[in-house]
């Protein structure tokens, strides 16, 4: 019995400690890159991806710091969690002579202030959030968030589900800083917030769009892939860059430090730098493409609507989620009671 | 020898238990006892201001609102589960075994799928107002969900099992020969059934109401998917201290409270003259 028992621990120790596989660990948003793309990498190198997903920046940090270090060689996080994770050293700088594709980058959204030279991260994709609504519902035409107060649209609103996002937009319909930290300001979003309450339907983040394509509402404040997608379903959508500002992002490519494949996760991201591959990415999920090949090979549909292809130009207006250190507890504060 | 079985069998329970239940719940003690780095870190200070937040009105707000959707849950999956456990113990056993199992099956289909399901049912366009429309019963669509009438559909649906089974098994523990006395004594139905065959199943009661309650305060996923995340239960305000707000040690704190208030529960089932072995799952 007792050398079943023996032999018994003893595989079980064995089978943690098996020999290098060829292998990578991704951590990336959900619904971001298609099955197929994944399939396509692990045939041409031979490379298995382990793939998890999540689907907010801070959930990306909670996995980040909840698994043992080095457990995911890539990970996707946006702008401001690049700026967190440099500053706690949870990021490795790249060698971007690894990177043959790395001249297909759009360089406009290079050196950017949270990661100045990319020494920790490169561009993946980027997005807005925008306002889309039904022409045939809305009377006139919608231009800014205060628009939305109009208690004609009662219960016919879908918001992302996100605080910093939604009390942000909050924060500019009062013409403050999208960011802002002030006390007063934030009880002031947080009585905005309250007088839109009978207007929203819903708070989703992960796929507004259907509550957009089954016309369950009919005005959406969501990610411009997802309005472009709605858009693709339904003719009589309008977008929207409201005039009082919007949010934007950029989701970047970032190694965790003690990363084990560290290699192939270099061949992963030079494969989804490849023109054709990033094309398979943005038919998928348009969001903004910032892969100056793949604009040649995108279709019209893709290129003449503002929602999927944001123009340079908006973009540039476009405001930057910030880290707030310890005001994000008044930030929880206000979520819970708008809720 | 013999002994050595005993430990070899008990052996992995034990471990089971320690590691994945007792270590986590007394790491969970741990941090709501410590500070916040806002960036989902913990600094090692002690402190007891997690505890002394969860008091701030618009938390208390949150516990309000979700203890209310709560017993409205739980109250609909009594008035569901008692008479149909009084129905199934009637039947003759075989009858009685195939029901039961027909309550169990739904849980070998993941409840956030389940929970898809109701949303395909009870949306706009949906099945159920498709039908009704049909019929010419409504003009409108009804709101079903996105609301806090899609909460209580779908956390009554998915709890009702939890509160079935522990009355089932009461309700089949009485001697039928009780109830025969009762009525031979003289006592009408309505009497016997308040008189006889409820305080016998105080326990059964109890415990389903007990793992109906918690759960539903705490089932974050139906508020989000069906109700539109709207409204915030103690589960979504937990969920979010970890997945958003980056606040280990007050999501912890959160969590500690809810289990005090279980106990407290249990403590009030005793003080009531219950016996903790008649709750069978505590």
């Amino acid at each position: 019995m007792k050398k079943i028992i023996v032999l018994l621990i003893f595989m079980i120790l064995l089978s943690g400690c098996g020999q290098t596989k060829n292998e990578v660990n991704i951590l990336n948003w959900s619904s971001y890159i298609p099955d197929e793309v994944i399939r396509d990498f692990e045939e041409e190198y031979n490379i298995k991806v382990n793939y998890n997903t999540y689907s907010s920046n801070e959930e990306c940090l909670a996995k980040l710091q909840a698994a043992k270090s080095g457990t995911y060689d890539l990970i996707f996080p946006s702008d401001y969690l690049v700026e967190l994770l440099i500053d706690k050293e949870m990021i490795q700088t790249l060698d971007k002579s690894k990177l043959t594709n790395l001249s297909n980058l759009n360089p406009n959204f290079l050196n950017l202030e949270y990661d100045p030279n990319n020494k920790y991260s490169l561009p993946f994709l980027a997005a807005s959030v925008v306002i889309i609504y039904d022409s045939d519902f809305v009377d006139g035409e919608i231009t800014s968030y205060n628009d939305l107060l109009n208690p004609q649209y009662k219960n016919n609103i879908v918001l992302l589900d996100d605080q910093r996002i939604i009390i942000g937009l909050a924060l500019l319909a009062l013409g403050y800083d999208m960011n802002d930290t002030n006390e007063e300001h934030l009880e002031e979003a947080k009585e905005w917030l309250l007088e839109l309450k009978p207007n929203i339907k819903a708070f989703d983040s992960d796929s507004p769009k259907t509550f957009m394509i089954t016309k369950e509402t009919k005005i959406g404040v969501i990610w411009n892939a997802e309005a472009g997608l709605a858009m693709n379903e339904l003719d009589n959508l309008k977008v929207v860059y409201p005039e009082e500002g919007f949010n934007i992002s950029i989701d970047n490519f970032a190694m965790p430090v003690n990363a084990k494949n560290v290699d192939n996760a270099y061949k992963f991201i030079d494969y989804i730098l490849r023109a054709d591959v990033m094309q398979k990415i943005i038919e998928e999920y348009p969001y903004k493409n910032l892969n100056i090949k793949t604009q040649e090979l995108l279709s019209d549909t893709y290129l003449n609507n503002i929602a999927t292809n944001v123009p340079d130009d908006y973009f540039k207006e476009g405001i930057f989620v910030k880290n707030i250190d310890e005001a994000i507890i008044n930030y929880d504060r206000v979520w819970a009671s708008i809720k | 020898m013999n002994r050595n079985l005993k430990f070899i069998c008990l052996a992995p329970v034990v471990i089971y238990a320690l590691i994945l239940i007792f270590f986590p719940l007394i790491y969970i003690l741990f941090i709501s006892f410590q500070t916040s780095d806002n960036y989902g870190g913990i600094i090692y200070v002690f402190t007891i201001y997690n505890y002394i937040r969860i008091f701030d009105p618009v938390y208390l707000k949150v516990f309000f609102n979700s203890a209310i959707i709560g017993l409205f849950v739980t109250l609909a999956c009594l008035l569901i589960a008692y008479p149909f456990s009084i129905f199934v113990s009637e039947k003759k056993p075989h009858i009685q075994k195939l029901l039961i199992t027909l309550v169990l099956i739904p849980f070998l289909t993941n409840s956030l799928i389940r929970t898809y399901g109701w949303i395909v049912l009870l949306r706009k366009e949906g099945i159920f107002n498709t039908i009704l429309e049909s019929l010419s019963i409504i003009d409108n669509p009804l709101s079903f969900m996105y609301n806090n009438l899609g909460i209580f559909i779908g956390l009554t649906y998915t709890l009702l099992p939890f509160m079935i089974l522990p009355i089932y098994n009461s309700v089949s523990k009485i001697d039928k020969k009780v109830i025969e006395a009762a009525r031979d004594l003289g006592a009408k139905p309505l009497n016997i059934f308040f008189k006889v065959i409820v305080p016998s199943t105080y326990s059964g009661i109890f415990n389903g109401c007990i793992m109906t309650f918690i759960p539903a305060i705490g089932m974050f996923f139906i508020a989000d998917l069906l109700g539109g995340g709207k409204t915030m239960l103690i589960g979504n305000l937990i969920k979010n201290q970890f997945l958003v707000s980056r606040n280990w040690p007050f999501g912890s704190a959160l969590s500690i409270f809810l289990i005090i208030v279980t106990f407290l529960l249990v403590r009030l089932y005793k003080k009531l003259g219950g016996k903790l072995d008649d709750l069978g799952g505590f």
